[in-house]
C-alpha cells in the first residue's frame, strides 16, 4: 500500500511541484493551501508524513503543528518544514527536518525516503 | 489591546525575528506602531560624530543623515510597510537604553518591542555592546510591558492564542497576572499558570529530598489554586501548574510542552547589570531561550 504524504503550503508552484515530485517516487499526495484545511484533510485522510510551510495566511506553521500535537490520532505523524524565512530550523521542535525554499529534491526525497522507509 | 508599540529597532538581523513579531501585532490589533532606531552613540559629549551601529562608521549627523536612516528603515522593512500599517519612524542619537526609555516616555505605549542578539558571527557594535544591556536595562527600566523575542524560534506563531504565565508569588507577580489576564480575556486566549519550584542545592543550600519536593509541589499547587484560582474561571480555556527543577530551564520547558505563543513573566530587579554580568535572572535567562515571545512586567 502506498504511503500517503500531506502537502501544506500557500504557494501553488510549491504544491505543485512536492506533488509532482512525491507521486513520481510512489506516494500518494493530498494536498492543502493553509492551517485549517490541512486540519480537516488530515483528520480525513490520517497522513504518514506531512510537509509544512510556515509563514501563509491565516494561522502559521507552527499552529499547524500545536494542533496536530494535541489530538490523539495525528499526534504522531513526522512532519518536515520546508519555508523561506530565515531561522525556519527552530520554528517547529519537533520536526523530523527543516528545509529552505528553494530546497535541494534529492535531500527532500532522502529524508521522507528515510522517515517513512 | 495593543493601541499603540513601540518598536525598538536595531534595523539589522538581530531584530528581524522581532520585527517579524511587532509588525504581525501591530497589524493583527490596528495598533499604531513607532518603529524607533537609535542610530549610535555620539564619540564624545554632545559631539555630532556618531559611530553608527550598523556600519560602525564615524558619521555626521546632520538633518540629511537622519533623513537617510530613516529611508533605509523604511527600506528596510518594506515587505512589512503597506496602507493598512498605521506606523511612524523615528531616530535618534544616544545610548540605545536610554532613548527607547525616554521614548516610551514620550509616547506611552502599551508595549515595547525589542530584540536580542542572534548569537552569530556577524557581530555588529549594536549586537557586541548594547543588545543584551540594552534588553535588560530596557525590560527593568520601563513602565510598560516589554515584549522580547530573542530566538529566531519565538517568532513564528502569527498571532497570540495561548500564554503561559510564570509566577514566583511575588507582588510584581500579581500585576503580571492581571495583565495576563486582560490579554487573555480581550484576545480570547488560553491561559496556563506555572509556578517552578528551585530545587537546586545552589538555591536551598542543600539537597531536598523526594518526600520535601513533593510536599513544597502541593504547597506550591494550594497557593495557586488560592491566589488564581476563582479569577482563571473567567477564561473558557486554563490550567494550574507546578514543576520542580531550575526555574528557566522548566519555564520554558513547560512553555514549549504548552505550545504557548506568549509568555508573560514579572520582572523584579531594579537593580542595573554589572558589566560582567549580560543576563543574570530568571527572567533574563527565559528571555533568551523561550521559544515564544516574553513580555517582562516590570511595575
Amino acid at each position: 500500500m502506498k504511503k500517503k504524504i500531506l502537502v501544506i503550503d500557500d504557494d501553488l508552484n510549491v504544491r505543485d511541484y512536492l506533488v509532482s515530485l512525491f507521486k513520481d517516487n510512489g506516494y500518494d499526495v493530498s494536498i492543502a493551501g493553509d492551517v485549517k484545511e490541512g486540519l480537516t484533510v488530515a483528520k480525513k485522510n490520517i497522513p504518514d508524513l506531512i510537509t509544512l510551510d510556515i509563514e501563509m495566511p491565516g494561522e502559521w506553521g507552527p499552529r499547524f503543528y500545536r494542533q496536530l500535537a494535541q489530538d490523539p490520532e495525528l499526534k504522531n505523524i513526522p512532519v518536515i518544514v520546508i519555508s523561506g524565512l530565515s531561522g525556519h530550523q527552530y520554528a517547529v521542535v519537533k520536526a523530523v527536518a527543516s528545509l529552505s525554499k528553494p530546497f535541494d529534491r534529492e535531500e527532500l526525497l532522502k529524508i521522507v525516503n528515510d522517515t517513512l522507509n | 489591546m495593543f493601541k499603540k508599540i513601540l518598536f525598538a529597532t536595531s534595523a539589522t538581523a538581530a531584530s528581524d525575528h522581532a520585527a517579524r513579531v511587532a509588525f504581525n501585532i501591530a497589524r493583527s490589533y490596528q495598533s499604531a506602531l513607532n518603529i524607533f532606531h537609535v542610530l549610535g552613540v555620539p564619540s564624545r559629549g554632545y559631539s555630532q560624530v556618531v559611530v553608527d551601529v550598523k556600519t560602525k562608521e564615524r558619521v555626521d549627523v546632520d538633518e540629511d543623515y537622519l533623513a537617510w536612516v530613516n529611508e533605509d528603515i523604511k527600506t528596510y522593512y518594506a515587505k512589512y510597510l503597506d496602507e493598512r500599517l498605521h506606523y511612524t519612524i523615528d531616530v535618534a542619537v544616544g545610548l540605545p537604553a536610554r532613548e527607547i526609555l525616554r521614548q516610551a516616555k514620550k509616547l506611552t505605549p502599551d508595549l515595547i518591542v525589542i530584540g536580542g542578539s542572534t548569537g552569530d558571527e556577524d557581530e555588529t557594535v549594536y549586537k557586541k555592546s548594547s543588545a543584551g544591556t540594552t534588553l535588560q536595562k530596557v525590560a527593568k527600566a520601563s513602565h510598560c510591558p516589554v515584549l522580547v523575542v530573542n530566538r529566531p524560534a519565538a517568532s513564528f506563531w502569527g498571532g497570540l492564542s495561548n500564554i503561559v504565565f510564570g509566577t514566583d508569588f511575588s507582588k510584581t507577580s500579581e500585576k503580571a497576572f492581571d495583565f495576563a489576564m486582560k490579554v487573555a480575556k480581550a484576545l480570547d486566549c488560553e491561559m496556563h499558570v506555572f509556578h517552578a519550584l528551585d530545587i537546586s542545592p545552589l538555591h536551598g543550600g542543600r539537597m531536598l529530598s523526594q518526600d520535601e519536593i513533593e510536599q513544597q509541589i502541593r504547597e506550591a499547587t494550594r497557593k495557586i489554586r488560592a491566589l488564581y484560582g476563582a479569577r482563571l474561571k473567567e477564561l473558557s480555556h486554563y490550567s494550574m501548574d507546578v514543576w520542580e527543577g531550575i526555574p528557566y530551564v522548566e519555564i520554558v520547558k513547560y512553555a514549549r510542552d504548552k505550545h504557548a505563543d506568549l509568555l508573560i513573566m514579572a520582572h523584579h530587579s531594579r537593580k542595573l547589570p554589572s558589566q560582567d554580568i549580560r543576563m543574570g535572572g530568571n527572567v533574563e535567562q527565559v528571555i533568551v531561550r523561550a521559544g515564544c515571545p516574553v513580555i517582562s512586567i516590570n511595575k
